[in-house]
């Protein structure tokens, strides 16, 4: 009786642990069975590398135009820094923090990211026509900005149906409230809440860019380009 | 006392500090951050400028918080980068955040603390050089020779995980060159140089740039030598090339040679002399002034519209008194024409022959074609009726008969004949019906003749066709009467109905000439022959000259018989019409020519335009 229930045990032990190790750590790869699953999603990567480049390319220029063109002295903006609404989007910050995060995490953590300007950017169109000394060129560029962000979403969500076909985009963006503070009557309130808008918007396209490209590798070149 | 001793401390101090200050110390002046920058994205370095350190030691110390956060830290690493620097690990590197760093400066005697710097990481990235540029010539067979550059990139940057993408820039010199020969690498670590120069040295360096970021310094030059044997240009090429030029210079040397003519008149034109048209220099040369002039001969010159106003004049003749003509006609020539609106006394009118006798030729055959108008409304209506009813075109034939027709010429005095070419009132008319008339006969001769016959011009016109043989006009104009009737269909000119039907056929109208008036006031009027200009026809015209001066009788048309003067003036007549046949038709119309006007005032008369 003492053996069989030695047995009992050992089998019991054996089949938790069995249990246990068959769990699948690693990370079941993408694209198992299509084959030309691997080359569209590097022509997806591509693309939408093309467009992330090409929106922080414009924030930075929105930044620094507005910057050089309100600013009333050196320094006068470094008071405006406040938090970014997209705080709340905890992302990584270093390379080795970037590795550690799942690949189809990765991929709604940028589309959350992107999701999470569409409206500031629609409000910010409409409300940069207050500002002084004719802000054409500005609200151009914004509204450019809009336009591929909304074309990058898409190609993202493809991306992410090829990642992970279960994925869902559950619409949870960053919450913005900084529609009052862009109405503001006082010129320096106004003015300190544009810049810290278009400081916030350069550091977000700036992460998608960085993350994109980060992701291609990994995801479509097997960690190594 | 106490006071004694608070200022004698106070002055000691001040000594104190005096000899302090003497000595030359100083807190230390304001530092300043020069630079931040990270190599890879994944770690940074901050260095700052000391000021002056007052002359005594001066700790400098490097403090910074975070975006968002209120703890106040120190710089970690101090030595790794080297003096005055401070290196933040990946360990304390967050990207996308603001840190705020100040330096601050610290000694004996005070502390000063620069201005705070803000950086956000992500935008300081400023990698290294590339490193380990390689060069080498290589030369495959059957193409040009190049130089193959290769280089690493910098140690630090990870190229592999994608975290950071960098940019390749690749720049080369011959040795003596002033100019650097700059050329983008794109994401390549390898590039081609082809175009060489033999024998030269090349300095060669690179830089890298990250996708968002600074460019690196450029890299260590390397050189290379170029071996002076390696063969640069395509011999084969220019061969070929040097022989199709060749080929293609002696085509075109052959094709110019071919044309060269056409070639010098296209690019220079052969520049044309002056000419007047039907002018014969040579005539000049020779002296025939005459042949000469005539050469300015109103070839071109047929008087339109306008010389129809200056042809036209009306002369007024009433029917009842003969003798009015007279003086109808000397109030006419005195020297200005009263009424003349469009008679042209001077011999200059510049009608040249259209009022000549030659008028009648081929070449003045405009104003037939569109005969004026003329204030005399029946005339005008009649005109018109009869433009009516023709249908047919001029047609060589008809413009033969046109030159048969005769003319009133005026001879001796400044009269102008007929002018025909518009026919005035009535006998302008005359013509114009007579072309009608003809023009009718070629189709339906009778028809037209009868037509014409109603009119009151055409009696005009009757008395106007004079046989050419001469006879008696008061039997021409009977037989034209009778022969209208009476013909059938015999294509007669109306004009002449005589029994001599050859003589229809063969001679349509004539003109008849005023060839003077006679001192009693008659007019005495000939037969024109056809003018030519030939002189040796002129024995001709003498012989079928008749000068019609008496008026028969009056027929009951109102036509006016005349009959010719049986005083032979054929000789004189010659003289003067060869005299005036230059003459005539240049000028003035004032026609007194009078044979056979109709003796109804309102239908024929002719009328001197005053």
């Amino acid at each position: 009786m003492d053996s069989k229930r030695q047995a009992g045990s050992l089998l019991l032990l054996l089949l938790m642990s069995n249990l246990l190790l068959c769990k699948n750590v690693a990370s079941e790869p993408i694209c198992p069975n299509r084959s030309g699953c691997q080359v569209s999603l590097r022509e997806l990567f591509d693309r939408a590398i093309i467009l992330s480049h090409y929106i922080h390319s414009l924030s930075s220029e929105i930044f620094q135009e507005f910057d050089a063109q309100y600013s009333q002295g050196p320094g006068f903006f470094t008071q405006a820094i406040s938090m970014c609404h997209t705080a709340s989007i905890s992302t990584p910050a270093g390379k080795e923090q970037a590795q550690q995060i799942q690949q189809k995490d990765f991929v709604i953590l940028v589309i959350h990211l992107l999701g999470s300007w569409t409206k500031p950017l629609s409000h910010l169109i409409t409300e940069a026509r207050r500002l002084p000394k004719a802000p054409d060129a500005l609200i151009a560029k914004a509204t450019e900005i809009q336009e591929q962000n909304q074309r990058l979403l898409e190609g993202l969500k493809k991306i992410g149906k090829l990642v992970d076909p279960e994925i869902i985009d559950n619409g949870n963006y960053a919450v913005w409230l900084g529609l009052p503070s862009l109405q503001s009557n006082d010129l320096q309130s106004l003015l300190f809440a544009y810049h810290n808008l278009f400081r916030c918007l350069r550091r977000d396209t700036h992460k998608v860019d960085n993350y994109l490209k980060f992701l291609k590798c990994q995801i479509a070149y097997d960690g190594s380009c | 006392m106490k006071e004694n001793v608070t200022s004698t401390m106070v002055f000691i101090l001040l000594l104190f500090l005096n000899i302090r200050l003497l000595n030359g110390e100083s807190p230390p002046g304001k530092p300043i951050i020069s630079k931040c920058r990270s190599p890879e994205k994944e770690t940074f370095t901050c260095w700052w400028k000391p000021g002056t350190n007052g002359g005594l030691p001066t700790n400098y110390t490097l403090t910074y918080y975070k975006e968002g956060e209120n703890i106040i830290y120190e710089c970690p690493d101090y030595n790794t980068s080297g003096p005055n620097s401070c290196y933040f690990n990946k360990k304390y590197t967050n990207l996308w955040t603001i840190y705020v760093i100040r330096v601050n400066a610290t000694n004996n005697m005070g502390s000063n603390a620069s201005d705070p710097r803000f950086v956000d990481v992500a935008y300081i990235v400023e990698p290294n050089p590339p490193q380990n540029i390689s060069l080498e010539v290589k030369q495959p067979e059957d193409r040009k020779p190049y130089l193959w550059i290769k280089w690493f990139p910098p140690a630090l940057v990870d190229i592999t995980s994608g975290w950071l993408i960098l940019q390749y820039e690749v720049r080369l010199k011959p040795e003596n060159a002033a100019e650097w020969e700059v050329h983008f690498a794109g994401q390549q670590t390898h590039f081609k140089i082809l175009s060489l120069y033999p024998g030269q040295k090349y300095f060669v360096q690179a830089r890298c740039k990250p996708d968002h970021g600074f460019w690196s310094k450029w890299s260590p030059v390397t050189s290379i030598e170029i071996p002076s044997d390696i063969n640069m240009s395509d011999t084969t090429m220019w061969i070929f090339v040097a022989i199709l030029s060749a080929v293609i210079c002696l085509v075109m040397v052959w094709a110019v040679a071919l044309k060269s003519y056409s070639m010098m008149t296209c690019i220079f034109p052969p520049v044309p002399g002056p000419k007047i048209k039907g002018f014969d220099s040579h005539l000049l040369e020779r002296g025939k002034t005459e042949e000469l002039l005539g050469a300015f001969g109103c070839q071109d010159f047929p008087p339109t519209s306008d010389s129809e106003d200056l042809l036209v004049e009306f002369l007024e003749v009433d029917d009842s008194e003969d003798q009015q003509l007279m003086p109808a006609f000397s109030k006419e020539y005195p020297g200005q024409p009263v009424k003349s609106r469009r008679l042209d006394l001077d011999n200059d009118s510049g009608h040249g022959s259209c009022d000549s006798p030659s008028f009648l030729s081929e070449k003045c055959e405009g104003p037939w074609a569109n005969p004026p108008t003329f204030h005399t409304p029946e005339v005008i209506k009649k005109l018109e009726n009869l433009e009516a009813n023709i249908t047919c075109t001029w047609d060589p034939q008809t413009k033969s008969t046109k030159d048969k027709i005769l003319y009133f010429h005026a001879n001796g005095f400044r009269s102008s004949t007929w002018p025909l070419p518009q026919p005035t009132q009535h006998n302008p008319r005359s013509p114009y019906h007579s072309i009608a008339e003809v023009c009718k006969l070629a189709e339906d001769p009778r028809a037209a003749l009868a037509t014409v016959l109603h009119k009151a011009s055409k009696d005009a016109l009757k008395s106007s066709k004079t046989t050419e043989t001469g006879e008696e006009k008061k039997a021409v104009e009977q037989m034209e009467v009778e022969s209208f009737t009476s013909k059938t269909g015999q294509d007669t000119a109306w004009m002449l109905p005589q029994e001599n039907a050859s003589f229809i056929s063969a001679k349509p109208l004539d003109y008849v000439e005023i060839h003077k008036v006679n001192k009693d006031g008659a007019l005495s009027l000939t037969p024109k022959q056809k003018e030519s200009i030939d002189q040796t026809e002129k024995p001709r015209t003498l012989e079928i000259i008749k000068e019609y001066a008496k008026v028969a009788r009056v027929m009951e048309n109102n036509i006016l018989v005349l009959m010719p003067d049986p005083r032979a003036q054929n000789i004189a007549l010659f003289e003067e019409s060869a005299k005036a046949a230059p003459l005539s038709f240049q000028q003035n119309q004032a026609e007194k020519d009078m044979a056979c006007f109709p003796t109804t005032p309102s239908n024929f008369r002719l009328q001197q335009d005053r």
